[in-house]
């Protein structure tokens, strides 16, 4: 039996694996993956799998599964994609942060700025004042099996419609303009930097004197704001 | 006759100050803006304020009133 035994991991990939995939349990999917490898299972046979060979298995038990979701499974059993261990999200109710912004990052890999806003795997979602930050949301991108999106891009910009202001790696014009519209404030970073780097940069410019547009969606009245500015534009 | 811009909704992108015929706009202290004196909201030369066309900010740049 011990021979036969799977990593923790791997199990446990299997299992998240299994959940991606639709009416499946983890016995089933290892039923289809043994049928593909043979036992023991092992790292580097999973690996070794690949869309059609899943598809095969078992006298095509999966076969009339979409190949994206198998492609997802996939990248899950393989450890290739968006397995990586998430960070904790921290509890936030409207009114925690005074005069605090949401914005999302679009990341790849839930550590740095690093996602084109057409494909990132998530946006990491902040709520953020000048003193405190909160990662209050990691969103998905992926499109709902069934739910059928015209435009990719303003599916994207739906999911963070909730935001101010989005940061990303890249972004096209035109997705750059479907941004706008639904009132988020689009940042191309010149280049890759940390999560935590940006939310602090952002946090100082909030402590300091924030530029109007965003001391307005910081909820500050133009009255409270700093006296310089009618000297200056006077 | 003249356009201004909101400042509480200007984000200093920008894209106003090439397209403008008379060269009215510059940026501020704060954020662009438009010199009243000189702006013709672009009569004369195009049938649209070009400002306006380019602004990715809905009603960012207005007409002064009066």
């Amino acid at each position: 039996m011990s021979q036969n035994a799977l990593s923790r991991e791997l199990a446990l990939r299997i299992a998240l694996a299994a959940r991606a995939l639709p009416d499946t349990d983890a016995k089933r999917l290892v039923t289809v993956l043994a049928g593909c490898v043979g036992m023991p299972m092992t790292e580097s046979k999973i690996a070794a799998i690949d869309l059609v060979t899943l598809k095969a298995a078992q006298q095509g038990e999966f076969a009339n599964v979409a190949d994206d979701v198998l492609l997802q499974a996939l990248s899950i059993l393989k450890n290739t994609a968006s397995d990586k261990i998430l960070p904790a999200v921290q509890a936030y109710q409207e009114g925690d942060l005074p005069n605090s912004v949401r914005i999302a990052c679009a990341s790849d890999d839930a550590i740095h700025v690093n996602g084109h806003f057409g494909g990132c795997t998530w946006f990491m979602v902040y709520q953020v004042n000048g003193e405190e930050a909160r990662l209050i949301d990691i969103r998905s991108t992926d499109i709902p099996e069934g739910l059928v999106v015209d435009d990719k891009n303003v599916y994207r910009a739906e999911q963070i419609q909730d935001c101010k202001v989005v940061y990303v790696a890249s972004v096209g014009g035109p997705a750059a303009a479907k941004i706008v519209k639904l009132g988020i404030h689009p940042m191309k970073l010149e280049e890759v930097e940390s999560l935590a780097d940006i939310v602090s940069q952002l946090q100082q410019v909030m402590a300091g004197s924030p530029p109007p547009w965003l001391a307005k969606a910081m909820g500050i009245e133009a009255s409270e704001r700093f006296k310089f500015d009618r000297k200056a534009v006077g | 006759m003249a356009l201004y811009i909101v400042e509480a909704d200007c984000i200093s992108c920008g894209d106003c100050e090439p397209v403008c015929p008379t060269q009215s706009i510059t940026e501020g202290a704060i954020v662009f803006k438009i010199d009243k004196r000189t702006c013709t909201e672009c009569e004369g030369d195009f049938d649209v304020p070009q400002c306006v066309k380019v602004c990715p900010i809905d009603n960012c740049i207005l007409p002064l009133e009066a």
